[in-house]
C-alpha cells in the first residue's frame, strides 16, 4: 500500500548509510526484550551504540514469560509499539510465517548480513514458499545473543579419574558410570522435563543422522522419528537417564535443576545451554567457578554431531513507520562487527560470530568456552523448522517424558510421538509421509 | 471448668499455633534467601553469609525500578479496589434485598459467574486491543478498569451473600418507618455489612496487587506492576530466587499495611458514617 | 429539596435507586467483558491462522470440539487431576479456614492481631514466587523440606519427581496458599453473626461441637455457599503455582486443566482449539457447582430434619 514512501525512505537512509558513522543521526526506537542473565551485556552494547552514534535505544524489558504475548500484541495491531523485538528461536517461526516482520531488504535494498555471523540453521532466513527456514529464504533477521547446547564436564573430576573428553555417545556413558562409581556426583543429568525434554533430545536425534521430520518438498513432509535411527537415538537418551549416572526421577529435572545440579557439584556431566556458562562460573552462583569446560557434544554412530539452536533474533516490525525501520537496521547493522562482538563477549554476552576463538578472546582462561561454543553452533540444528513448532514439540514431549519415567516404552513413545508430530503437521497443510510402526 | 475442657482449649491452642508456625516458618525461609547468596539459597543452607546484594540489584541497578512499580501496584489496587467495593456493594444490595425483576437478577449474577469461570488468559488478548483502539493501552486508566471488572464478580457474590445473611426484620422495619430503598442502603445494610465488607476488600485488593496476567499485557515500562517485575527474575536460563525474595519482601509489606491499616480507616469511617 | 416526602416521590426514588445501583456494574461487565467472552465462545468454531501479517478466520464448525473429545489425551488428563484437585483443595481449605477463623474469633485481642496478621501471609506473596520458592523448598536435592526429614532420620521424599506424589505436593501448596481466603471470610461472617440471635440459640444446645453444628454452620451458609463456589472455581483456574512447580508433570502427573488451556491458547497459539478447551471448562465448572450445591442442600436438608 505505502510502497512509494517507504521506498524513498529507504534510498534516503542509503545515502545516509553511505555518509560516516557520526553524522548518521537516527530517531528514537523501542526494543522489546527479556529479562535475562545476558541482559547486562546487551544493556552494554546499547550505551555504547548510543554513545558513539548519539542515537537512542529504548529497551522494554520484560518477563521471559511474557515477552512473546507483548510481541504478538505489538505486531499484530494496526500501529505497533516496538520497532524492534528479541525473538527466541522457539518463537521465529511463528513470528516469520505471520507475516510481522519486515525483510531487511526491503528496509535497505541489498542488506545482507556480515561476514561471519551466525545463523543457527539458516533461521534468520525464511522461505514462505516452503514454510520453513532456508539459506535461500528471505533474510528477516539479526541474531542478537547467540545460543546453543554444548556438553558441559567438570574438569577437576575428569583430571582426578584422569577420563578425557568423548567424542561418541558410548564414551560419553562410559565417563558418567566411571564418575557414578568413582564419586559422590550423579554422571550425568538429563533436562527431561516435560517442557524441555525435546529441545535436550535433539541432538540425540540429529546425531543419530535422524529427524523428527524432513521436508521433501513444497508442503510435503516425512516423519523421521519412529526409524531404526530414532530408536538408537532414544534408547542413548534413555541410558543417559538410567539410575545408574542419573539422578533419580530425571523426568522432573528442568534448567533450573540442571545447572543447580552442575553448580553445587552434585552432577559431573551434562548437556546445556552455553548461557548458563556464566552463573558456572560466577563464585556467588556456583561451587564450581573455574572447574567447568565445555565441549563438542559427542557424535552418534555415523560420526555425525549435532546441537540445538536456543539462540535469539531480532526483527523488525512491518508495522512501524520507515525511518524507525531504518534506525532499527542501522543499531542491528552497528551490532554485528568482529570488534564490537568482542566486547559483547567481554560484557558477559554470547556472541553471534563464529570466529571470536581467533582473536584475544580465544588465549584468555575466562573464554575458554568459545571453542566448544563455535564448533557446536556449526552443528546446530532447529528441530522443528515449521510455523506449529511449539504445538509439535508440546505433542511429543509428553511421550518422550513418559519413556524416561518409564510409562511407555520407547517403540511405543516413538510410535505416538510421529502419530502425534504427523497429526500436527496435516493440520498445518503438510503432505505426510509416515513409516510403519515400530 | 471440666478438666476435658481444659484439656481441649489446650489442645485447640496447640492446633492453631502449629498451623501458624506452618505457615511463618516456609514464609521466613523463603524471605531469609533475599538476604543470600545464590548458592546459598540453592544449596538449601540455612545458616550462611548475609548479603545486600539482592536488594541493590533490586533497588538500584539500571533495569529495575522496583519503588516505582511497588507504587504502580499500590495505585492500581487501592483505586480498582475501592471502585469495585463501592458498586459491588450498592448492587448486592439491590439484588439481594429488593424486589428487582427476575431476568434482570439472572442476566447479571449468571454473567459475572460466566465470566469468572473462564480463564482470564484468553481475555488479554481483546483487552489489548480494546484499549489500544481507544489509545488508553499502558495507562492506568486501561490497567484500573480491566481490574475492576476482572475482579467485578467476586466482589458482587462476596457483598451478596453477606447481604443475604442480614436479618430480614431489620429491613421489614425500616420499610415500615418509610424508608426509601437508598436510605435503607445507607443507614440499614451499609452498616452492617462492614465486616464483610473489610474481607472483601482485603481479598479484592489482593486479588489486584498479585495479578500478572492483565497487568503483564496492559501495562508500559511506565506502569509496570510489582508482580510484572517480580516474575523477571524468573528467567529463561536462570531464576533469580534472593532477587525474587527482596522483591517478594518489600511487596509484603505495603499490601499487608494496605490491608490493616486501610481496614482500621474503613471500620473507623463507617462507625463514624452510621446512623443506627 | 423538598421536605414533604409524598408516596409518588419516594416510588420515583426507588425506581431511580434501582436503576443507579446497578447500573455501574452492567456498565462494566457490558463494556469491558462482553467482546471478551462472546469473542472467546465465538472463537471456538473458528482456527485463526496469521499470514502477512492479517488473521485469517477460517469457520470450521465443530471441528474444534470433536478433537478436543477424539483426539486429545492431555487435556483430559487434566480435567482428571483438576477434579482430584479442587476436590482436595476446596474441603480441607474449608474445614481448616473455618476452624482457624472460630478459634481467632474466640482468641483474645492481642492473639487475634497476631494471628490474622500470620495467617494472611500466603496470600500477599505473589502466586508466581509461590510456586518458585516452593520449588525450592520441595526439591529433591537440596530442599528445605528433605533437610528437616535428614535430621530427623527419615527417608527422603522426590516431592515434585515423583509421579505418584507430585499432585499431592502441588495440592499441598494451594492449600498452604489460599486457606487464608477461606479465614477471612469465615471470619467476618463469625464476627456480623447477631450475638442476641446466638444467646438465644445456645439455651438449645449444649456443648460447644452442638453449637456449631447446629447454630453457627446455619447462619453462616450464605457465605460458606460463596466461599465453596469462589474456592471451587478458582481451583479449577489453578495455574501459576503448577507451571512454575512441575509444568504439569512428570508425565501428566500433574497436569491441570488451565495449563493446557494456557499452553494450547498461549503458547502453541491455536485460539479456537483453547477456545473450544475453555468452553467445554465452563461446562464442567458448572457441573461441580451444581453438585457441591445438591451436597450442601441435602446435609442442610439432613439437619434441618433432625
Amino acid at each position: 500500500m505505502k510502497k512509494t514512501p517507504r521506498n524513498i525512505a529507504a534510498i534516503f537512509v542509503a545515502l545516509a548509510g553511505a555518509l560516516p558513522a557520526s553524522a548518521e543521526s537516527q530517531p528514537e526506537i523501542t526494543m522489546a526484550i527479556n529479562q535475562s542473565p545476558w541482559l547486562n551485556s546487551f544493556v552494554a552494547m546499547v550505551d555504547l551504540y548510543e554513545a558513539e552514534t548519539g542515537n537512542v535505544v529504548v529497551l522494554d524489558v520484560n518477563p521471559f514469560g511474557g515477552l512473546l504475548e507483548k510481541i504478538r500484541n505489538s505486531v499484530r495491531s494496526t500501529e505497533g509499539t516496538y520497532d524492534l523485538v528479541a525473538v527466541n528461536s522457539l518463537w521465529l517461526s511463528e513470528i516469520y510465517s505471520g507475516g510481522f516482520l519486515a525483510p531487511l531488504g526491503d528496509i535497505r535494498a541489498g542488506y545482507a548480513l556480515q561476514d561471519g555471523i551466525l545463523t543457527y540453521g539458516a533461521t534468520t532466513n525464511w522461505d514462505p514458499a516452503v514454510g520453513s527456514f532456508s539459506p535461500d529464504g528471505t533474510l528477516m533477521g539479526v541474531p542478537v545473543n547467540g545460543n546453543v547446547q554444548v556438553l558441559y564436564y567438570n574438569q577437576a573430576i575428569y583430571d582426578d579419574l584422569g577420563l578425557s573428553v568423548p567424542a561418541t555417545w558410548e564414551e560419553l556413558y562410559s565417563n558418567a558410570m566411571a564418575i557414578a562409581d568413582g564419586t559422590d556426583s550423579y554422571g550425568f543429568v538429563p533436562r527431561a522435563a516435560r517442557d524441555s525434554i525435546v529441545y535436550n533430545f535433539t541432538p540425540y536425534l540429529f546425531s543419530h543422522d535422524a529427524a523428527f521430520f524432513r521436508v521433501t518438498g513444497p508442503g510435503q513432509a516425512e516423519i523421521g522419528l519412529n526409524t531404526a535411527e530414532g530408536l538408537a537415538a532414544l534408547n542413548a537418551y534413555l541410558r543417559m537417564s538410567g539410575e545408574d549416572v542419573a539422578p533419580p526421577n530425571p523426568g522432573a529435572i528442568a534448567q533450573g535443576e540442571l545447572i543447580q545440579l552442575l553448580s553445587t557439584g552434585r552432577a559431573a556431566q551434562a548437556i546445556a545451554v552455553i548461557a548458563a556458562w556464566g552463573a558456572l562460573e560466577n563464585p556467588n552462583e556456583s561451587r564450581v567457578a573455574g572447574q567447568m569446560s565445555a565441549a563438542l557434544i559427542p557424535a552418534g554412530p555415523g560420526g555425525t554431531h549435532a546441537s540445538s539452536a536456543g539462540h535469539w533474533v531480532a526483527g523488525i516490525p512491518n508495522n512501524v513507520p520507515a525511518e524507525r525501520q531504518a534506525a532499527a537496521l542501522a543499531f542491528l547493522d552497528w551490532f554485528q562487527s568482529q570488534e564490537l562482538q568482542v566486547n559483547y563477549v567481554e560484557a558477559g554476552g554470547v556472541p553471534v560470530r563464529g570466529d571470536l576463538a581467533d582473536t584475544d578472546l580465544g588465549a584468555n582462561n575466562a573464554y575458554r568456552f568459545l571453542d566448544a561454543y563455535s564448533a557446536n553452533a556449526e552443528n546446530a540444528v532447529m528441530g522443528l523448522p515449521f510455523a506449529a513448532a511449539a504445538e509439535a514439540s508440546d505433542a511429543m514431549a509428553l511421550h518422550f517424558n513418559r519413556a524416561v519415567i518409564g510409562e511407555e516404552s520407547a517403540e511405543i513413545a516413538l510410535n505416538s510421538a510421529a502419530e502425534a508430530l504427523a497429526g500436527v503437521l496435516e493440520r498445518n497443510g503438510f503432505a505426510v509421509t509416515r513409516q510403519p510402526d515400530l | 471448668m471440666s478438666g476435658r475442657r481444659i484439656a481441649g482449649r489446650v489442645a485447640a491452642n496447640g492446633v492453631v499455633w502449629g498451623y501458624a508456625a506452618l505457615i511463618v516458618l516456609p514464609t521466613l525461609w523463603v524471605l531469609s534467601n533475599a538476604f543470600k547468596y545464590k548458592i546459598d539459597i540453592i544449596t538449601g543452607a540455612t545458616i550462611s553469609p548475609i548479603t545486600w546484594s539482592n536488594f541493590e540489584q533490586l533497588l538500584f541497578s539500571r533495569q529495575s525500578h522496583f519503588l516505582w512499580n511497588l507504587f504502580n501496584s499500590a495505585v492500581v489496587g487501592v483505586i480498582s479496589t475501592a471502585i469495585v467495593i463501592v458498586i459491588a456493594t450498592m448492587a448486592a444490595f439491590t439484588l439481594g434485598r429488593l424486589r428487582v425483576p427476575g431476568w434482570v437478577r439472572w442476566l447479571i449474577l449468571g454473567w459475572a459467574l460466566l465470566f469468572q469461570m473462564l480463564p482470564t488468559l484468553t481475555f488479554v488478548g481483546s483487552w489489548y486491543v480494546m484499549w489500544q483502539a481507544v489509545g488508553l493501552h499502558g495507562t492506568y486508566v486501561a490497567v484500573i478498569l480491566t481490574h475492576v471488572v476482572h475482579n467485578l464478580p467476586m466482589g458482587l457474590f462476596l457483598m451478596l451473600s453477606f447481604m443475604s445473611a442480614l436479618p430480614n426484620e431489620l429491613f421489614q422495619a425500616a420499610r415500615m418507618d418509610g424508608c426509601s430503598n437508598g436510605q435503607m442502603f445507607w443507614r440499614v445494610a451499609f452498616p452492617l455489612v462492614r465486616g464483610g465488607m473489610i474481607a472483601a476488600t482485603a481479598l479484592i485488593f489482593i486479588f489486584s496487587w498479585s495479578d500478572f496476567a492483565i497487568s503483564l499485557a496492559l501495562t508500559s515500562p511506565a506502569t509496570m506492576t510489582a508482580p510484572v517485575a517480580i516474575s523477571t527474575f524468573a528467567q529463561e536460563y536462570d531464576i533469580r530466587y534472593g532477587e525474587m525474595a527482596a522483591g517478594t519482601l518489600l511487596s509484603i509489606v505495603p499490601a499487608l499495611v494496605l490491608i490493616l491499616v486501610g481496614q482500621r480507616f474503613i471500620v473507623r469511617g463507617l462507625l463514624a458514617g452510621a446512623v443506627k | 429539596m423538598n421536605a414533604t416526602i409524598t408516596h409518588g416521590t419516594t416510588a420515583r426514588r426507588n425506581r431511580r435507586w434501582l436503576v443507579l445501583s446497578l447500573a455501574p456494574v452492567a456498565v462494566f461487565f457490558l463494556v469491558l467483558s462482553g467482546f471478551p467472552v462472546l469473542n472467546l465462545l465465538g472463537l471456538s468454531f473458528f482456527n485463526v491462522e496469521w499470514h502477512e501479517g492479517a488473521a485469517n478466520f477460517s469457520y470450521v464448525g465443530i471441528e474444534n470440539y470433536r478433537r478436543l473429545f477424539v483426539e486429545e489425551t492431555i487435556y483430559w488428563a487434566g480435567v482428571r487431576n483438576t477434579l482430584i484437585f479442587a476436590v482436595g483443595v476446596v474441603t480441607c481449605q474449608m474445614v481448616l479456614g473455618f476452624s482457624m477463623a472460630l478459634a481467632v474469633n474466640r482468641a483474645g485481642s492481642a492473639g487475634r492481631t497476631i494471628l490474622t496478621g500470620i495467617f494472611l501471609l500466603p496470600i500477599v506473596i505473589p502466586p508466581i514466587v509461590i510456586g518458585t520458592m516452593w520449588r525450592l523448598v520441595m526439591g529433591r536435592e537440596f530442599g528445605l523440606a528433605n533437610s528437616l526429614l535428614r535430621a530427623l532420620g527419615l527417608q527422603e521424599v522426590d516431592w515434585l519427581g515423583n509421579p505418584d506424589i507430585a499432585l499431592a505436593s502441588v495440592m499441598f501448596v494451594d492449600i498452604w496458599h489460599w486457606t487464608p481466603f477461606v479465614f477471612l471470610l469465615m471470619l467476618a461472617g463469625l464476627e456480623s453473626l447477631d450475638e442476641e440471635v446466638l444467646d438465644a440459640a445456645r439455651m438449645d444446645v449444649t456443648g460447644f461441637w452442638q453449637e456449631v453444628r447446629h447454630i453457627i454452620l446455619p447462619l453462616m451458609m450464605p457465605t460458606i455457599v460463596i466461599t465453596v463456589l469462589f474456592r471451587i472455581i478458582l481451583s479449577f483456574k489453578v495455574f501459576d503455582e503448577v507451571y512454575l512447580l512441575t509444568s504439569g508433570g512428570p508425565g501428566t502427573a500433574t497436569e491441570v486443566i488451565n495449563f493446557s488451556i494456557y499452553r494450547t491458547f498461549f503458547r502453541q497459539d491455536q485460539v479456537g482449539y483453547g477456545s473450544a478447551m475453555s468452553v467445554v471448562t465452563l461446562f464442567a465448572i458448572t457441573l461441580m457447582i451444581i453438585l457441591a450445591r445438591g451436597l450442601l442442600a441435602r446435609r442442610k436438608g439432613a439437619e434441618d430434619a433432625e
